[in-house]
Parts: C-alpha cells; structure tokens; sequence
C-alpha cells in the first residue's frame, strides 16, 4: 500500500530499526519476554517524536501481537476505558491458536492526556485493569511527572527514551532522501535535523514538506520552511483577530492561537492603524495594546499568571468597534525590523563620528548625538577651514559626506 | 584662561584646565581645593548635576592637578558608562588599570578612574560597580558623573563626597562666552549673545557649538541675531517637531512613519523620543498653554508606560494616535 506521509511510509517495522534509545530498547524487549515480571505495565516516557509509538507497533510486529490502541483522541472515562480496555486485557483472545497472531496488547497513548474532569475516574480505571491484566499493557507520556501520574507509575516499569542524536537523524534523512531519489545539499539535512531538536517525526515531517522531485535539496530551502510556518499562523491569527465579533470570539482565539506572544503583539500594534481609520477608535485600540504592552513587562520572565490580563487587553483592543471592520492587507515583516535592517549602515556611520566625537570631547555617544552632531554638520557644510577639524576629530571622507547630508532628527 | 591650541571644536579648546577657571560654581571648587592640597585626604567623589554645567570639566581639572598636564593621562582612566557594553567590560578595564598604575604618583598615593554618566547604568551593574570600588580602593580613586544622585544606590551614595553642580548663572554663561568670541576675534552683539544662551537651555557646551558654528556662518562681520537664528533653526530637531506636528493635526500616518525614520537613522531609545518631544511641545506657538499642558500629561502617561511596558514601538504608536485623537478635536473647535 502506498503511504503518502513519509514518516508512516518509512517507520521501522523491526526494534533494530527504531532510531537511538538502545538502552530503552534493550529494557522494553526484556519486559516483553517476561524476563522482568515484576511490573504488568510499561510507561514509555520522553519528548514527541522520538520514538516511543514506533517501538511499540516495530514489537507488537515481531512479536506477533494485535495493538488495541486507545489514544488522546479517544475519551478515557473510567466507562471509555472498561469498554475497550477491559475485554482486550481479560481474553487472551479467539485468534490465541492462531500462529500469526499470539494475542492483544494494549496501548494507550499520551496517558499524560488524561484530563482532569472528562475523564474522571480513567486513571483509576487504569490501574484496575493493570492489576488484572493477563496481555502486555503499555502507555506512553511526555510528561511524566505530572501528579495525576502519580499511581500510574507505581505499578508500571518506567522506560525513559532520549531525544535522537542529531547525526542519527540526518543518517535517517539521508536513507529516506536515497530511497525516493531526492537530491540534497547536506547542509540542508543537517539544518533540518538541528531544527527538529531531537524530534525525528517533525525532522522526516520537514523532509517531506521541502522536497521537490527533481530539485536538489538547498539551505537556503530550509530557511523557508521555518518562516513559511510561522507565517500561516501569524496571517489566520491576524485575520481573525482583526475581523472578530466580540470580545470572547478574540479571546479563544487568542487561547488557541501559538503566535509567540511578543511577535503577535507587534504584529497587531504594526497593523492597527489599518484596522481602525477613525482617529477615536485607534487612540482606544492603541490604548488597549499599550496597556497589553505593560502587563507583558510585568510578567517579566516569572510572573507568568500576569499573561491572562496581557490577553484580555489585546483582545479588547480588536473589538473596540466590530461594526467599522472592513477586510485589509497585513503588513507583514515587523516595520521595526524592515526599518533597522534598511537603516543599520546609517547608524553604524553615526555611532562610529559619535565614538570619535566622544573621545576627543569627553561626551558619549548620545550627547555626541544631540549637542554636536547637529553643529559640526553645520560646519562642514559651510566648508570653511573645515579640513583641520575633520582631521581632528579623525573623520574619514565617507562619514564627512554622510554627515553633511544628514537629516536632523 | 588657558587654551588648548591643538583642538578645533571649541568646546574642547576652551574647557578650563584648572579649577579656578571653572564656569560659575565656586563653591564646589573651593571645597575641592582642600584636597588638591592635600591629595591623600581626598575621598571617592560624586558629581551630580544637569548636563553642560561643569561635572567633566571638573574631573577632568582635578586630574590635571592632581599629576600635571604631562602625566594625567597616565594616571586617569576615563569611562563613559553609556558606551562601555557593561558591568564586565567596566571591571576588566577597572582592574587592568588599577594593577598598572599601582604606586601612582609623586605625592598621590591613588589613580583617578573617571566614570561619566553613572545614573544610566542598572541596579545589578551598580552593585558590582560598588564591589569594584571596594577591592581597587587602595590604588585608586573614583569620580562618578551624573545627573540625577537620586538613581545612584544608596552604598554608592554613602562612599562618596557629594558634590552637587547648580545651573549656570545666566550671566556667567554670557561672560564665558564672550570671552571665546574676544579670543577667537569673533564681533558678536550683545543680543546674539544671548539668544545663544537662552537656546542653549542652560548647557554651555550647547551655546559653544552654537557660537562656533555662528562664527563660521558669517566670516567677518559681527555676529547678529539673524545668524543665530539662522543656525539655531538649522540645527533644532526638525523631524522632531513634524512628528508633533503632524501627530496634533491628525495625521497618524505621517506621524509614525517620521518616528521610525528617526528612529532608523539615530537609533533613539523611546524614552530619548519621549523627553526631546517635551521639549519641542512647549515652543510650539499654534496651540493653548491648557492644551500643552493636556499633551504633556499624555506624554508623562507613556514615558511612565515605556518603563514598564517592554515594547517601545507599541507605546510611542500609542502616544502618537493620542496626540492624533487630542489633534482632531482641537481642530474641530477650531
């Protein structure tokens, strides 16, 4: 069958193929011959994408096991659980004398998932069938230091899997750009591989997204798809925010939006005047993000419970008036950064006459700016007697030049 | 007064080189005099005062004094804390210096470290300052610079002798400077004089480079207030006030697309922005003091905003379209 999505077309089908994490390996295969009996269950544990739902479906394959999986999808009521949980775990199962199949095993997925109320009683469910269990029962986690954990780790072995090494990942890029003939810079790999941060499905995931059949793989690829990323997310979290009804439409999308929160709210501040013609309705808007802007200084890099009045500020601001909406172009680059980046050769010029001024009158760099720089501008242009003084102060032609056409600020 | 015939901005060449000539703040000399007679008494100093008044000029003269025109610059380290990167670069320069310089000079058992405009470095970086202060003050002694004592930490404070600059007398700044055009053989009149002065808002190095450039404007001939008025116009912030005004007739645009030039090519803190549009706010004649004072308050509201907010672009945006709201009412009363 054919697999459009390269990380189920190329998962490992047998445990030696599964990326890194040997000593993980080494104790699940041990747990699954019996010869650690003492635990029931296993709790696979560590970041996304490293592995851990390979290793179970690459052993549930070698093993001849049929995976029952019940994942974050699914709900984990005590009553979900026991529906499907508890049958797959009791009967070894009608297929027991089958030889291609020796029984179930049950696999459930993000148990760190299990949320508080909606699936109430599911971490207690769990343990139940744990103690009664007669098939493999395996769960896996992020985070498995969460509280609610708690009891689930006590009657589980714990199994730690480890971000992929870096050079193991661009080995797996590499088979994969092979075996569907994609040329490639290895540079390019590389950068994919530090970009995924030990995360092998988000490296393959970009693998995929950046290759073209027929096109060698460059860096400069590579660069455009972290950008294009957060691009798509920034312009639908734009669109809604500036179109919104109502206070509270903003504000879920605002929860459920992933724009890095410093960059969003520039965006919005850059956009703004777009959004709101009316010199009434902008001041209020601008009011709000300049509130918003403030409650951000307060949360600092600790105060992280302040960021609920940050939100409520921003989403304020886009519903100042939902009647005047009419549709626009974002600006898209920050203006700041278009505008330091076009300008940066100026300033480098002026701090470098400013730094010479400074030694030679004992001021620095900003009053250099504000109490010379205007007169000595003066001087030069009146371009008398003015070569001593630009030997002086040590100026060379291009800062003289750049000097006498200079704007006053 | 002596002069230093090799510099070419006047400022530089006219700044006195002994504490008797100082502009304008006796006091403060006389009491420093004590320990130029006496150099091992001498504490570590504070010099606290608005800009143009005389603080670096001071250092710099109790440096000459102290090892004599020849040697000073052996002896002093001079440190402009808004350039230095930080705490670490100031240490590394603080310690280098005081390890060389050991044994000091003659009869003064110190170096001189001069550090200007102390106010604008962090809390933290202070702490470490007061540190340094500490270990390297068997072989050295500190002026510090700067204009508000009231944001130096109290440990600082307490450690040194506290001398605070007043601003300078009008008249005085008016005998200084005719006493640099009389040498330069500059005919200036009475009222350009003073012109120069009440533009130079109290800071004599201002009204200097006013003067200079006056005098190179008209070569020969006396110096008129139309002259001065020519360059005080040319020089004054222009962008500046065409984002005020443009801010206060309502066009917003226009307004923020001035205030990233400027910031594009000066690099200004918001704070920077902030304080020049004070400035600039109350010379503008086409509006009421009550409504000045209207916008000023706004200006006030986001200055204190900028310190605690963390992005400076959202906060002048936000002031602007205040300015445009205030702008646009005032238009229509009109």
């Amino acid at each position: 069958m054919k697999n459009d999505l390269w990380v189920e077309k190329y998962r490992p089908t047998t445990i030696k193929d599964v990326i890194g994490n040997e000593e993980a390996k080494t104790l699940f295969v041990e747990w699954l011959e019996n010869k650690r009996p003492t635990k029931k269950a296993v709790l696979l544990y560590g970041p996304p994408g490293v592995g851990k739902t390979t290793l179970v479906n690459a052993a549930a394959n070698e093993y001849k096991f049929r995976i029952i999986e019940m994942n974050a999808s699914d709900a984990r009521s005590e009553k979900a659980v026991n529906r499907i949980a508890v049958p797959a775990t009791s009967f070894v199962g009608l297929d027991k004398f089958s030889s291609e199949v020796k029984g179930n095993m049950l696999f459930m997925d993000e148990v760190d998932g299990i949320a508080g109320n909606e699936d109430r009683g599911g971490v207690s469910a769990i343990i139940k069938i744990v103690e009664n269990t007669r098939t493999p029962v395996i769960m896996a986690a992020n985070d498995p230091d969460l509280e609610k954990l708690r009891p689930l780790k006590k009657v589980c072995l714990l199994i730690r899997f480890q971000q992929a090494r870096i050079p193991l990942i661009i080995m797996a890029l590499k088979k994969i750009c092979e075996q569907e003939h994609i040329k490639y810079e290895f540079e390019a790999l590389e950068k994919i591989a530090l970009n995924s941060r030990g995360d092998v499905r988000s490296a393959i995931n970009d693998l995929q997204g950046l290759s073209e059949e027929g096109k060698t793989l460059t860096v400069q690829d590579t660069l455009a798809l972290s950008l294009r990323n957060k691009d798509i997310s920034m312009y639908d979290t734009l669109k809604g925010y500036f179109a919104t009804k109502s206070i509270m439409e903003v504000s879920n999308l605002l929860n459920s939006s992933n724009v890095e929160y410093d960059d969003l709210l520039m965006a919005i501040g850059d956009n703004m005047p777009r959004r709101y013609t009316d010199p009434g309705e902008l001041a209020e808007a601008y009011d709000f993000l300049s509130q918003a802007d403030v409650f951000r200084g307060r949360v600092g890099t600790e105060n992280w419970h302040l960021l609920k009045y940050f939100y409520n500020n921003l989403a304020q601001a886009a519903a100042v008036n939902p009647e005047s909406y009419k549709s626009f172009e974002f600006i898209s680059p920050p203006i700041r950064v278009i505008t330091l980046f076009w300008t940066k050769s100026k300033r480098t010029l002026l701090d470098s006459i400013c730094v010479k001024i400074g030694v030679q009158c004992h001021v620095s760099k900003y009053e250099a700016k504000m109490i010379f720089v205007p007169y000595l501008k003066l001087m030069l242009q009146q371009k008398k007697k003015t070569n001593t003084l630009i030997e002086w102060l040590k100026l060379t032609p291009e800062e003289v030049t750049f000097l006498t056409g200079l704007k006053m600020f | 007064m002596a002069v230093n015939e090799e510099a070419l901005m006047w400022v530089e060449k006219y700044r006195p080189k002994i504490l008797d000539d100082v502009v304008d703040q006796h006091d403060i000399v006389e009491s420093l005099k004590a320990f130029m007679r006496n150099p091992k008494i001498m504490p570590h100093l504070m010099l606290a005062g608005i800009p143009g008044t005389g603080k670096t000029t001071t250092a710099l003269c109790i440096a000459h004094e102290l090892f004599g025109m020849q040697n000073w610059r052996n002896f002093t380290l001079e440190l402009n804390a808004s350039d230095e990167r930080g705490i670490d670069t100031v240490r590394e320069r603080v310690k280098d210096f005081s390890r060389y310089s050991r044994g000091a000079f003659g009869d003064v058992p110190f170096a001189l470290i001069i550090l200007d405009e102390c106010d604008q470095m962090t809390g933290p970086a202070q702490t470490a300052l007061r540190r340094i202060m500490e270990t390297s003050s068997r072989t050295s002694r500190f002026i510090l610079i700067c204009n508000q004592s009231s944001k130096i930490i109290e440990p600082i404070q307490s450690r040194c002798a506290i001398f605070r600059f007043s601003r300078l007398d009008r008249t005085a700044m008016i005998e200084h400077l005719k006493c640099i055009a009389k040498k330069e053989n500059v005919n200036i009149s009475a009222e350009a004089v003073e012109r120069i002065v009440d533009y130079g808002e109290g800071d004599l190095r201002h009204a200097i480079n006013a003067l200079q450039t006056a005098a190179a404007y008209k070569e020969g001939g006396a110096i008129d207030e139309k002259v001065v008025s020519q360059v005080i116009g040319e020089a004054s912030p222009k962008q500046v006030q065409l984002m005020l005004n443009k801010a206060i007739n309502g066009d917003f645009m226009e307004a923020r697309r001035v205030m990233y030039d400027i910031i594009g090519t000066y690099g200004f803190t918001g704070a920077e922005i902030i304080r020049q549009m004070q400035r600039e706010l109350f010379k503008i004649s086409y509006i009421a003091p009550e409504q000045k004072a209207e916008l000023s308050n706004i200006l006030g509201e986001y200055d204190y905003r900028l310190t605690q907010g963390a992005n400076s672009d959202i906060q002048l945006s936000a002031l602007l379209a205040q300015f445009a709201k205030i702008g646009k009412t005032l238009g229509e009363s009109n």
